[in-house]
């Protein structure tokens, strides 16, 4: 069963490029290499005059296999770099785990 | 049996309602996940740049590897403290006080209430086994000289860096090599021993300088009213 990681990032507008810019060059080479997937990362409209929601959606296969991610992630001094300078740029946000629900098929 | 303590610096401090959450987290954590022993937590009332306490135990390596991979763990208490995340209400010290905790054969450590103070040691790496164990044995025997002290305990700090599986050493080094723990009827009982004429008080109030031929070369204490909400679900 797929576990899903859900991290709801809420970040100024003008920040939507450096926090995106973070998640590729550092977040994503941290995280895939730990073991993890990156699913999807979409941010809401900067052109609405509000601040900007971005979701992360990391995949593994179960809280087994996350356990490892972790290990390895707090292994890796770039993973403290990646929460130092996320924790600079957002103003909010959410982290949950989320799993596949029958509504779409178990997926 | 495992015996761990997790202690942290907070950014909004105890009446940031995230870090409340947190804290009752850690206090009900039993209730979710049923190898979480003894669970209790604290709020420091020591000098030490320390906020919150979380004091439990495992009845063995294997129940703490159930522990790591439980959901409640993952999706709760981490939402608080891992680096990366969104909801992280912990903040970086450089205490290397994070985690610790030792082996010890049962829960020789139960206090039903009052208040914990561990000291937390650093023990000349030269010293021989024998000499460490020694000074252990010293440090154990207070109550029996002191009765405002209810309860000792001394271990080697393991847990700090078999933070992974309960055994196995992790890369690193552990700043704080022993943990000696504390317990105490209340707080008066706590300021009645430190400033007691025992030579361990003594010793103490001198940051051990020269005790046992200067056997400890740093401690940092912390102290609380112990919280205890671990029932079962």
């Amino acid at each position: 069963m797929t576990v899903y990681l859900v991290d709801t990032i809420e970040v100024a507008a003008d920040r939507l490029e450096a926090y995106l810019e973070l998640v590729e060059t550092v977040g994503v080479p941290v995280m895939t290499e730990a073991g993890a997937r990156l699913d999807r990362c979409t941010a809401t409209s900067v052109a609405l005059g509000e601040p900007v929601e971005i979701q992360i959606v990391w995949s593994f296969d179960d809280h087994g296999q996350w356990n490892e991610i972790r290990k390895n992630m707090v292994l890796d001094p770039r993973w403290y770099e990646y929460g130092r300078r996320g924790a600079s740029l957002r103003t909010g946000g959410t982290r949950r785990f989320h799993y596949p629900t029958p509504a779409a098929g178990g997926r | 049996m495992l015996r761990r303590f997790e202690m942290y610096s907070v950014a909004g401090g105890d009446r940031d309602p995230k870090v409340r959450r947190l804290a009752e987290a850690f206090s009900t954590c039993g209730q979710f996940i049923p190898e979480v022993l003894h669970s209790a937590v604290g709020w420091n009332l020591s000098p030490a740049p320390l906020q919150l306490v979380w004091e439990h135990a495992y009845a063995s390596p294997e129940a703490y590897r159930r522990y790591m991979v439980h959901p409640f763990h993952a999706a709760v208490l981490d939402r608080y403290l891992l680096a990366d995340s969104p909801e992280r209400v912990v903040t970086d010290n450089d205490l290397g006080a994070g985690l610790v905790g030792y082996s010890c054969d049962g829960p020789t450590f139960v206090l039903a209430c009052g208040v914990r103070r561990l000291v937390l040691l650093q023990v000349d790496r030269a010293a021989s086994e024998a000499e460490v164990g020694r000074a252990a044995e010293v440090l154990e025997s207070v109550p029996r000289a002191t009765p405002a002290m209810a309860l000792s305990v001394v271990g080697a700090n393991t847990m700090g860096r078999a933070w992974f599986d309960g055994v196995t050493p992790m890369p690193g080094s552990a700043r704080w090599s022993h943990v000696w723990e504390q317990g105490f009827e209340s707080l008066d009982a706590l300021r009645s021993y430190l400033v007691s004429d025992t030579d361990v008080a003594s010793a103490e109030r001198e940051n051990f300088s020269n005790w046992r031929g200067g056997l400890v070369t740093g401690s940092v204490s912390v102290h609380y009213q112990m919280l205890v909400s671990d029932r079962p679900r």
